[in-house]
């Protein structure tokens, strides 16, 4: 026994030199003891591919760079907790003067004495340089076209010697057209897209991936990025609103290991965290009921079919327009046999909301009421279909009503007999996965048979873009406050249009109409194609200047986007995250944005 | 070391060269051959500004010129080029920056594998069927047969969040500790379980017991006759190791968050950021080649009788 005791104790130290080795020679602190008041960190996500402001187009970078930088506007916090956009580096958020062309011109005043984080004077000269840039077909940068609303953009997209509408008279004057008058241009202004770069600076194409070549004008300062492990940001003192930044330093480390995030968030390493293991929600919903957060975001889970899909019997006998009304009509009352209640509550699980409409929940309509809540025809429920628990048995008779209709059902067995089989493609995903087999489960309950077909991510973008699928998992998160950002996708040349609409087969289908004269718009189109109704439609809402009218044309596309039932909405996204309770004075915008600037930290 | 010797080792140079150059050329071009591409996105950018992205990164020519470029780039400059998806950072750096962290972690892990395990595995093969030996078997049969994954998750559990002594995080400080346990582990209770029966296949051979016969003191037998000859399977395994170590290093650097390649190498391909596939794939391969090249010169040194051709 003695033997073995030595024995063991050999094994003991033997490890213990080994990993004390390990160690490079450096003392292990205690994980808890690297928290100390004065300084905050958190893990949004792994390393960013880029935090220059024009190219990013994720919102892990947008969180770094809106801390980073500061571009005309910025979002803020009020006291009872309200967002709201306000001006930064511009002294005011001035209104809009219209032009007799229909454009508008917006003319904005740097605030005195900004300077970038080498002391050199912020000019309104940076400004044009850097929408110009981030604007540029050259750049091709993701979110270009959110220049789109800028005179002159489509212009230099065909032509690169040609330049935005914008001006600088003199270096603190800003002077800007835009096509029409934009009602979410503030927002767009508080957008990283928009925020200022000096032209010396990323004349250096390595200029934002190191601490000593990254000139910002923001809050804070890039202190420090060691690549795939850890940025850090310091307090900028020489930004104009320094007094009321309360935290100093921000450690944002880069993990995209939801259960590793988990593990640092649980001893307390990391204060806030921006994923969370799909299997855990439930119960750290249950251990930590106050730093479990779930806030609205604007985006929408949905299924979509692809339009060129046949669903009808072989033997049906219908043809061109009637074959897509019976199509319409199928692909409709499939979508009203989900029972949404229950994919979110018991397999999504994430606080998420039942959709009933495309453009999701968080849009304002015209009047700043939910616009989803003005959606749909019917006075009793919002949107397109009543998603209450109540009404599923309801939804779910007239249902089996319709598609009786076209489809053989057996009586006895309660199933239909001649429905084709469909496949239902989704990207390879735990979560994607629960809720595809759930419809699964939903249809083959009926005698519908859907095989599922899993694709890795990049592949399933492939697929879903060149139409090649008959049933997808989608979902689309809105960049701005406008509910036009959910409507354009679909135009037919839309490289977002994964529905197919205006291509293939449908591309000749003579089946949609357009009657636009009841608002004053000389468009009446009966019978005509996707392209002569919607695309017109879409162009006419961009061109609309008066604000209740365009309201009301995007309700119209939402109309006939939903009267396809090429879409079929499931929830309403939500952002997910741990912050501890010692975290006060944070917030995160409906584009999930998240600000630390204002916190402090109390232990 | 002979000429004879000296030509083997160049023959072996020349089909490791050979052998990186044909692992180029298929990942070249079965990469381009996956669907999909290093811009593709949720958010479709527009026709002009795929034109123009295709253009910078010399995508718009065609595929076999694309790869004679690609070819004389890394022969004559050493340019692996830069990377689609982390803008502005040449593949080169980032490759240069995981591989600090991850060669750190594969070599203690190495290092620390072999140690514990010969010294284990002598230790058990002389405590033969007694208590030591029994509960070394037991362990190392554990450890062989449980992968890294869910090693690391319960190393995790146990030293992170329920007692709170070592950081979760690879980039803390003494952040290395558990990704360095957790990959050694299995290589570790291997190396153990073969130096334990090739000690005791050599502890019954004629020479040794001669040895004792002439009174040889009992430490010099051990370790001046048995532990070298015993150590040639533990060498023939060095390769395998380390294969191990490079694949089971991506899984372990994603548990602990290390910032090593491992991870670089997996969001590659998930990205298709061709630069990074290539420079990764490159690297992984040159790596895997060398180490068995040493590890076949190595049984050289150690057994004399065998020939090197």
């Amino acid at each position: 026994m003695k033997k073995v005791l030595a024995m063991l104790m050999t094994v003991v130290l033997v490890l213990a030199v080994f990993t004390a080795c390990g160690k490079g020679g450096g003392k292990t602190d205690p994980a808890k003891t690297d928290t100390q008041v004065g300084e905050l960190n958190v893990c949004l996500a792994s390393e960013p591919d880029t935090i220059d402001p024009a190219l990013n187009s994720a919102v892990d970078g947008a969180t770094l760079i809106t801390h980073l930088f500061s571009g005309l506007a910025k979002w803020s916090q009020s006291d009872d907790g309200a967002l709201k956009i306000e001006a930064d580096a511009a002294e005011e958020l001035t209104e809009g003067v219209p032009n007799d062309d229909g454009t508008v011109t917006y003319t904005y005043t740097l605030r005195d004495g900004m300077t970038w984080s080498d002391g050199k004077a912020l000019t309104a000269g940076d400004f044009v340089f850097a929408w110009n840039r981030a604007a540029s077909a050259d750049l091709a940068a993701d979110y270009g076209y959110m220049f789109d609303v800028v005179d002159g953009y489509a212009e230099m997209q065909e032509d690169t010697s040609k330049t935005l509408n914008v001006s600088a008279p003199d270096d603190r004057t800003i002077e800007v057209t835009l096509v029409t008058d934009v009602p979410y241009w503030n927002e767009l202004l508080a957008f990283p897209a928009y925020f200022p770069v000096r032209e010396d600076v990323v004349a250096d194409e390595a200029w934002a991936t190191d601490p000593s070549t990254y000139i910002c004008n923001g809050a804070y300062k890039l202190a420090s990025w060691t690549h795939n492990s850890v940025i850090t940001l310091e307090k900028n003192e020489s930004y104009y609103d320094a007094a009321s930044v309360t935290m100093p330093k921000i450690n944002f480390y880069l993990s995209d290991d939801a259960n590793n995030m988990l593990a640092n968030f649980k001893n307390g390493t990391w204060q806030l965290i921006d994923d969370i293991p799909t299997n855990e929600i439930a119960t750290l919903k249950e251990e930590y009921p106050d730093e479990f957060k779930v806030t609205g975001q604007i985006g929408t889970y949905y299924v979509c079919w692809n339009i060129n899909e046949e669903l009808l019997p072989a033997d049906s006998g219908l043809t061109g327009v009637e074959a897509e009304t019976a199509r319409e009509e199928i692909r409709k009352a499939i979508g009203l046999l989900f029972d949404r209640n229950y994919i979110v509550e018991d397999v999504a699980q994430g606080g998420q909301v039942p959709a009933s409409s495309f453009v999701a929940m968080g849009l304002t309509d015209a009047d700043d009421s939910e616009f989803y809540k003005n959606a749909g025809s019917s006075a009793d429920y919002d949107g397109y279909y009543d998603v209450s628990v109540d009404a599923q048995e309801s939804n779910y008779n007239t249902a089996i009503e319709t598609l009786k209709k076209y489809y053989k059902y057996d009586e006895a067995s309660q199933k239909f007999t001649n429905f084709p089989t469909i496949t239902y493609l989704y990207n390879t995903s735990e979560g994607h996965k629960a809720i595809g087999e759930y419809l699964q489960s939903a249809l083959a309950a009926i005698g519908i048979n859907m095989n599922m077909e899993n694709q890795e991510w990049n592949t399933f973008l492939n697929t879903r873009k060149s139409g090649d699928y008959s049933v997808a998992r989608n979902g689309w998160l809105a960049d701005y406050n406008d509910p036009i950002s959910f409507l354009d996708m679909w135009t037919t040349a839309s490289g977002n249009n994964d529905v197919q609409f205006g291509k293939g087969d449908n591309a000749s289908l003579k089946h949609y109409s357009l009657d636009l004269t009841g608002y004053g718009i000389d468009v009446n189109v009966k019978d005509g194609t996707w392209a002569e109704t919607f695309d017109v439609l879409i162009a006419k809402i961009k061109t609309c200047t008066d604000n209740d009218v365009r309201y009301k044309l995007m309700h119209l596309a939402e109309d006939m986007l939903m009267d396809t039932g090429c879409l079929c909405p499931l929830y309403f996204y939500t952002d997910l995250f741990m912050i501890d309770d010692s975290v006060e004075g944070f917030f995160s915008n409906p584009l999930g944005f998240k600000y630390f600037m204002y916190t402090t930290v109390t232990e | 070391m002979n000429t004879k010797n000296l030509v083997y080792i160049l023959k072996r140079l020349g089909l490791a060269l050979l052998t990186v150059w044909i692992v180029i050329t298929v990942t070249f071009f079965v990469m381009h051959a996956v669907p999909g591409g290093p811009f593709l996105s949720e958010k479709a950018i527009s026709e002009s500004a795929m034109r123009a992205l295709e253009a910078k990164y010399g995508m718009d020519k065609p595929l076999f010129v694309q790869y004679l470029t690609y070819l004389k780039d890394i022969v004559t400059r050493f340019d692996f080029g830069p990377s689609l998806k982390q803008r502005g950072r040449m593949v080169i750096d980032i490759i240069g920056d995981g591989m600090k962290t991850s060669v750190r972690l594969g070599l203690i892990a190495a290092v620390l594998a072999l140690a514990v395990g010969v010294v284990l595995g002598a230790f058990a093969a002389l405590r033969r069927n007694k208590v030591a030996d029994k509960i070394i078997m037991v362990i190392t049969t554990a450890f062989v047969s449980m992968p890294s994954f869910i090693m690391g998750a319960l190393l995790l559990i146990l030293f992170v969040i329920k007692l709170r002594v070592l950081p979760g995080n690879g980039a803390a400080q003494g952040g290395l500790v558990l990704p360095i346990i957790t990959l050694s582990l299995y290589p570790m209770a291997y190396i153990t379980r073969l130096t334990r029966s090739s000690m005791l296949d050599v502890l019954g051979q004629d020479y040794i017991r001669t040895a004792r016969a002439k009174g040889v003191a009992k430490g010099k037998i051990i370790f001046g006759h048995a532990m070298k000859n015993s150590l040639i399977p533990v060498i023939t395994y060095f390769g395998p190791m380390l294969a191990y170590i490079v694949t089971g290093s991506i899984v372990v650097e994603q548990i602990f968050a290390v910032p090593g390649i491992g991870r670089a190498f997996v969001s590659s391909i998930i990205n298709r950021d061709y630069p990074m596939i290539m420079g990764t794939t490159i690297m992984l391969a040159t790596l895997i080649v060398v180490m068995n090249l040493v590890s076949d010169v190595l049984y050289k040194v150690v057994d004399p009788r065998i020939k090197l051709d």
